[in-house]
């Protein structure tokens, strides 16, 4: 495993699952960044997960490093579907003018797999 | 004594406002002995012009309540002249207050009773003294030490004013925003009433709240109790939308009228990242295909 960042990159079936606990300061995101793409390249998996429930503040500077690697997963045929964002999060995200761009989002990993239908429906 | 925020350094500035220094609590220690000669004077004359008028004479019901009560008079009486004026004292103060507000006692009562008070020490204590210089300097620190007391009386009442201000503000605020479980992983917010900027934001964060709390797939916000639908109310509008769609739902917009959909579209809001429907029936049918459920006819038995 040729990981660069400190945040864990799953293979769940055909989707890649990752949970972001830690604050993506400059360093981690841009590792972050490489590893999911890196991931995404060898695996060719057709989704990814991305699960921020662990983060109670996310500024706009990571909000655009998420939305970014989203983008980036996409022109690599790859949906990106960020999960478990905080009520406040959202809110203040909101507020400051950041939607997001057009990355997708579900409640909770759950949902996530789901979309990407990597679960059953239920 | 929290709730008014009254601490040392509050004491002492409103000491100072009031012009209520050490020499006027020594003076009034000095004619101690004079005031407790006319204690009972000053009390008897204080309760005539509360038991003479049919606003005050309704809450002194019977004669042992009104001994009672003059003894809490005469333990008051005496603490002007305890030369005294710390937190203990003023927690005092406050209490008398507070019993006089639960009571339904108007400030009117308080400030006119405070009056008498005044005329009765004047007549009774102040014109006892021998000195006239003195007994002028006498009233001056009685003036103060009352005219301070009443300040604290009347910030009791406007405290707890304000507190059962606040207790409605937060009901209302809780009726404004009805957040109904229609089905599993469907919620609903009928908005009735104006929404201002504040009420907006409450708005935003209870949706979100629910949202995560229900593990709701979409929220259906219904708006036709909305009088108006301006620039703004949409702007509130869309940012909800954005933010219930950055934790991973939809928002469904229904109740549009004819009139607020002239508005949106004259005004050039962009609504078209929402679900807009006329009829909340319809938003209803929506969220439950968002939630993969359908409403169906009955199968004819």
């Amino acid at each position: 495993m040729s990981r660069k960042g400190p945040i864990p990159i799953l293979r769940v079936g055909n989707v890649l699952l990752t949970t972001i606990h830690i604050d993506l300061q400059d360093t981690i995101a841009a590792a972050f960044q490489e590893d999911v793409l890196t991931e995404i390249e060898k695996t060719g998996a057709h989704g990814i997960v991305v699960d921020i429930s662990g983060l109670d503040e996310v500024d706009t500077h990571v909000a655009r490093i998420l939305a970014e690697t989203g983008a980036m997963a996409r022109l690599m045929g790859t949906r990106a579907v960020l999960v478990g964002m905080r009520p406040e999060v959202a809110a203040t995200l909101v507020r400051m003018g950041y939607a997001m761009g057009a990355i997708e989002t579900a409640l909770d990993v759950d949902d996530g797999l789901r979309l990407l239908g990597g679960r059953p429906k239920g | 004594m929290a709730r008014l925020g009254f601490d040392e350094r509050e004491l002492q500035s409103r000491r100072a406002i009031f012009e209520l220094h050490d020499e006027d609590l020594q003076r009034l220690t000095a004619i101690r002995a004079i005031a407790e000669r006319h204690m009972a004077e000053v009390v008897d004359g204080f309760y005539a012009l509360l038991l003479g008028h049919p606003g005050t004479r309704r809450f002194l019901t019977d004669d042992a309540q009104v001994a009672r009560l003059k003894r809490t008079q005469s333990a008051y009486f005496l603490q002007l002249f305890d030369g005294r004026c710390d937190l203990p004292y003023v927690e005092n103060r406050i209490r008398v207050g507070a019993v006089h507000e639960r009571i339904g006692l108007a400030p009117k009562w308080y400030i006119a009773a405070y009056r008498r008070y005044l005329a009765l020490l004047l007549e009774r204590v102040v014109l006892d003294i021998p000195d006239r210089a003195e007994a002028l300097a006498a009233y001056q620190s009685l003036k103060k030490i009352v005219a301070f007391d009443m300040s604290i009386a009347i910030d009791t009442y406007i405290a707890a004013n304000l507190e059962s201000l606040g207790r409605h503000q937060a009901a209302i605020r809780e009726l404004s925003t009805p957040v109904i479980r229609v089905h599993e992983r469907l919620l609903l917010l009928p908005l009735v009433g104006a929404i201002d900027s504040q009420r907006a934001q409450q708005v935003m964060e209870m949706v979100l709240v629910r949202v995560i709390e229900e593990k709701a797939r979409a929220i259906i916000i219904d708006i036709a109790g909305v009088p108006v639908v301006d620039t703004k109310v949409a702007d509130h509008l869309l940012k909800t939308t954005a933010a219930v769609k950055l934790i991973g739902a939809q928002t469904i917009l229904t109740g549009i009228s004819a009139q607020v959909a002239r508005t949106i579209v004259q005004l050039g809001v962009d609504i078209s990242s929402m679900h807009t429907l006329a009829r909340l029936s319809e938003g209803i049918e929506l969220g439950l295909e968002l939630v993969g459920k359908r409403i169906a006819p009955k199968e004819p038995s």
